[in-house]
């Protein structure tokens, strides 16, 4: 699946009025340096403004009706304040003037002493480069455009086949205008746009159950769900998922050849590397990476990119929550470890360059290293020579989610798999959970297909409370072994 | 001291509230309901002697359901301008009409008892007087001593928090009741071992009172246990075993039950318990309550978020489903009465526990001549519909009633179904360390997946 559009689109950021920032929150630019001054008061090094307003729709229908809508809206305002290796953070959603001024020096409270930093003049800045595309902006779109998507899909699951008993499809969207302000002199604003429709099927044989999931999405418009997925593909893809776990057997137990389908199986390449490549991880040397910069850590096959900048994708952005241009980064070079996520905070101590992946999931969190697009890229093999190589094996169909530790421990969940014998799928296999530590596996892959792509663009990564979208990819490909958690 | 600055204390939210259920009835709903959460947060992380993160910060959030002719639409906001609410509540009555007319849409109808918040024991005025000195201090000596452990070779920092929250809801029935709550907590997380061989746990207290919280000597010697226990794992060979679950694991076995016998996962057909109410789905062993009127404990509260009265609910009883667990919506769908579960449109757990045996981990151990101690899971892997569990799986290897070594690397994987039917043995060790809990329980069999 592709998700990006014609570069005829226009995006909503250069639609958008040419307000000066703080202006569309009520706060004029002297007001905003004169709060970071204020931030600055007690000896910070640095001190820095995010303000965010969003607005979000949400409809959802269940049990044949359209169930229920609802909008909501955050405003807010967060102030943090760097000094050393130290934090300090305060934020209020209340933009009266005492409120925020409390929230600057609450931050400024994380030094002790007298202003040491002046404030910069603010030099307003434009993103580079416009990452999002939309022809049918979905905050302009009215409800009932967005009831017919939703019902659309609804009615393809149902009708799907006779095994399906429930559904549930939802709709959402959301407009985020953010707004960075640093001491440095930084003014950057983003209006970030995200679209997300996804459908679960439940079927049921002889008081069986198993359900299906799938969905689409990014930062575009309405127009995505006519022209990259329609919700009738939405609606029967998780319907044929749960008529096909139906019949599904258990998986097996112990260590096998794994072989990972193209797209979903990115959630690999997330948890056994993208997390523990988060640079917060390894400054603070509690992931297995931190002293394995410049060194092999896995198998010539491996090269690993994360990249904010793939247009119409979820987990990009024109600048992170930090107000920095993000830029494609090499994590991986064939098995050799290149670089690390960074923020603000880790690139200053590591003393290396930022990368653009501090984010923060809205204006009441400081950012932290966090992933955009992860991806693995292609190999020289067809998917066929792969699967043929396996004479008996486990293959990953779909997956649901994963969980690492900074040990390099990880798990992923497979909602579908299929075994392998002499080389071909045979029966469907439902959910399992595999296990492995990242610098064996990542050793332990033996072939990468030439299929490069991405999974379904309705991904959330969750780290330290914080939920920010992403998403993975990856090509098909070969793990000598693994631990299946099936049953024996 | 910041006595002054918790959340607004006299202002009137509870008349903000009706005055907005008002307004929506005046744009045409018949039913409205408001929320209103008025909360403050003080939180600081501690590493390697320093504070890292110190966050301050109060900030609130109104919700709002709005039904005409039977259908609903919500609203939310964090913007608490008087502009933005009533535009909110106007869009929202507008936009109910587009929504399908659902029968058993609707408010709870007003209960004639209330609960005395105050009789709940939820509020400790002391939270508000501790100095961030303390606080820093709680979690500086937390992580201190955990480091003088000389096998603990990294920390992932120690943490104190607090809260207090204000909650306050109004309905066009006629409901109006708000309380306040407090909840303090403490925690530090580790590593032991070395770079490539690392392992890492952590351990925390959280309550509602601060003079309940255990020390920083308590806290760190769970942690530093918990962790250093695991040090030079195996992996074994995959086998079916009994598995014993430490009260930190029967606690997420309790949830996904809960995942399972709620309300709303049974309307829509997506919990293997579905069709089973008032049939045994366990053995004698497992009797399982939701209890929002135990004082004190962390899932108390004097109604939900229907504005129905918090009880207590006996859900299994010795092995019996006696009821699923329900918003005022779930139980119209399923022609129940509200147990007082609900929490925005969904339903939630209030106070959800295993009622505890008589045995010791310690006999449940001796009594084990070969098994798995599962101490840390990774990985989702529920499946409600099904009752499906598969989970990455961190133990400690036990022959003949004897913990002989740490394993890692490994699945573990049952069915919810199957495995209440084979609780062998129940612990007498149940902690009300978070609303979801249990005590240790020994399952007769599950698939362990090494080599």
């Amino acid at each position: 699946m592709d998700g990006v559009v014609s570069p005829k689109s226009v995006s909503l950021s250069l639609m958008s009025p040419p307000l000066p920032l703080g202006e569309r929150f009520g706060l004029d630019a002297a007001d905003l340096r004169k709060v970071l001054e204020l931030a600055l008061s007690s000896g910070g090094d640095f001190a820095e403004i995010y303000l965010e307003r969003r607005g979000y729709d949400f409809v959802n229908m269940e049990e044949d009706i359209i169930k229920e809508t609802a909008e909501s809206v955050s405003l807010g305002l967060g102030v943090r304040v760097l000094r050393g290796g130290q934090t300090g953070f305060g934020y209020t959603n209340d933009l009266a003037p005492d409120k925020v001024r409390k929230a600057a020096l609450t931050a400024a409270a994380i030094a002790r002493g007298k202003a040491r930093t002046r404030s910069a003049r603010i030099r307003p800045r434009r993103s580079a480069a416009d990452v999002y595309r939309v022809r049918q902006p979905a905050d302009r779109a009215g409800l009932g455009k967005k009831i017919a998507l939703v019902r659309e899909a609804y009615e393809a699951a149902r009708r799907f086949d006779r095994q399906i008993v429930k559904v549930k499809a939802t709709f959402q969207d959301s407009r985020s205008d953010i707004a960075v302000l640093n001491s440095e002199g930084l003014s950057v604003r983003d209006i970030r746009p995200m679209v997300k429709l996804v459908c679960l099927a439940i079927s049921e044989k002889g008081g069986q159950r198993e359900f299906g999931f799938w969905g689409g999405g990014g930062r575009v418009g309405l127009e995505y769900f006519r022209d990259v997925l329609t919700p009738r593909t939405i609606g029967e893809q998780a319907a044929h998922e749960a008529v096909l776990l139906i019949e599904a057997v258990d998986a097996p137990a112990g260590e096998m050849p794994i072989v990972l389908a193209p797209g979903h199986s990115g959630v690999l390449i997330h948890e056994a590397v993208g997390h523990l490549l988060e640079a917060d991880f390894n400054r603070k040397k509690t992931s297995i990476f931190w002293n394995k910069l410049g060194r092999t850590v896995g198998s010539e096959l491996v090269t690993i990119y994360d990249d904010p900048t793939i247009p119409a994708y979820r987990g990009s952005y024109n600048v992170d929550d930090e107000g920095t241009r993000p830029r494609k980064t090499l994590l991986i070079e064939k098995g050799r470890v290149c670089g690390f996520l960074q923020d603000r905070l880790s690139a200053g101590l590591m003393k290396q360059a930022l990368t653009g992946h501090g984010r923060r999931q809205d204006f009441s969190y400081a950012p932290i290293p966090r992933m955009a697009n992860t991806y693995i890229e292609r190999g020289e093999h067809s998917p066929e020579e792969i699967l043929a190589s396996v004479d008996r094996g486990f293959y990953v169909a779909s997956l649901s989610g994963g969980q690492v530790e900074d040990s390099g421990k990880f798990t992923f969940s497979v909602s579908l798999g299929y075994l392998i014998e002499g080389g071909r799928l045979t029966a469907p296999v439902k959910q399992a959970t595999l296990i492995g530590t990242n610098i064996d596996v990542l050793k332990r892959i033996e072939m990468a297909g030439s299929d490069l792509e991405f999974g379904l663009q309705t991904g959330t990564c969750s780290k330290e409370g914080q939920d920010v979208p992403v998403s993975d990819g990856c090509p098909t490909l070969k793990i000598s072994k693994m631990t299946v958690g099936g049953r024996t | 001291m910041r006595a002054a600055a918790g959340p607004v204390r006299d202002e009137n939210l509870t008349g903000l509230a009706e005055k907005l259920v008002s307004f929506a009835r005046k744009c045409g709903a018949d039913e409205a309901e408001v929320s209103l959460i008025d909360g403050l947060e003080f939180d600081v992380d501690i590493r390697k002697g320093k504070v890292e993160h110190l966050v301050e910060a109060g900030s609130r959030v109104c919700g709002i359901r709005v039904i005409k002719g039977r259908r609903t639409a919500y609203a939310s906001s964090s913007d608490l301008a008087p502009e933005t609410l009533c535009r909110l509540v106007r869009n929202a009555a507008k936009r109910a009409e587009l929504a399908s007319a659902d029968e058993f849409a609707g408010l709870a109808p007003l209960s004639k008892k209330t609960i005395d918040p105050g009789a709940l024991d939820l509020f400790d005025p002391s939270i508000a007087e501790i100095d961030s000195k303390t606080k820093i201090r709680l979690a500086l000596e937390t992580e201190r001593i955990a480091l003088g452990d000389k096998r603990i070779t990294n920390s992932y920092g120690a943490n104190f928090g607090t809260n207090e929250v204000r909650s306050v809801l109004a309905n066009s029935n006629g409901f109006a009741g708000e309380y306040r709550q407090t909840y303090c907590e403490l925690s530090v997380g580790l590593q032991a071992g070395e770079t490539d061989d690392k392992v890492e746990d952590s351990w925390f207290s959280a309550k509602r009172r601060f003079r309940d919280l255990a020390p920083p000597e308590e806290v760190a010697r769970r942690a530093v246990e918990r962790t250093v226990r695991q040090l030079n794992p195996r992996k074994i060979r995959t086998r079916n075993v009994p598995v014993i679950f430490e009260p930190t694991q029967t606690s997420w076995l309790l949830a996904f039950l809960f995942g399972c016998v709620s309300g709303t996962a049974v309307y829509q057909k997506a919990s293997f318990l579905a069709e089973k109410l008032g049939q045994r789905i366990g053995n004698a062993n497992v009797t399982v309550f939701d209890d929002g009127l135990l004082p004190g404990k962390l899932g108390t509260r004097p109604f939900d978020s229907d504005g129905v009265p918090s009880q207590r609910t006996a859900v299994v009883e010795k092995g019996v489903l006696k009821n699923f667990l329900c918003n005022t919506y779930a139980a119209r769908k399923l022609r129940l009465e509200s147990t007082g579960n609900a929490d925005g449109s969904g339903v939630s757990p209030n106070n959800f526990y295993l009622e505890p045996g008589t045995a010791t981990a310690r006999e449940i151990i001796g009594a084990t001549k070969e098994g798995l101690l599962l101490i840390r899971t990774l990985g989702h892997g529920l499946n409600p519909v099904s009752g499906d569990i598969s989970r990455g799986a961190f133990g400690l290897w036990i022959e003949n009633g004897e913990v002989t070594f740490p394993v890692s690397e490994i699945t573990i994987s049952g069915n919810l179904g199957r495995i209440l039917n084979g609780i062998e043995a129940v612990g007498s060790d149940l902690e009300f360390f978070s609303p979801v809990t249990g005590p240790t329980v020994k399952v007769a069999e599950m698939t362990v997946a090494g080599e």
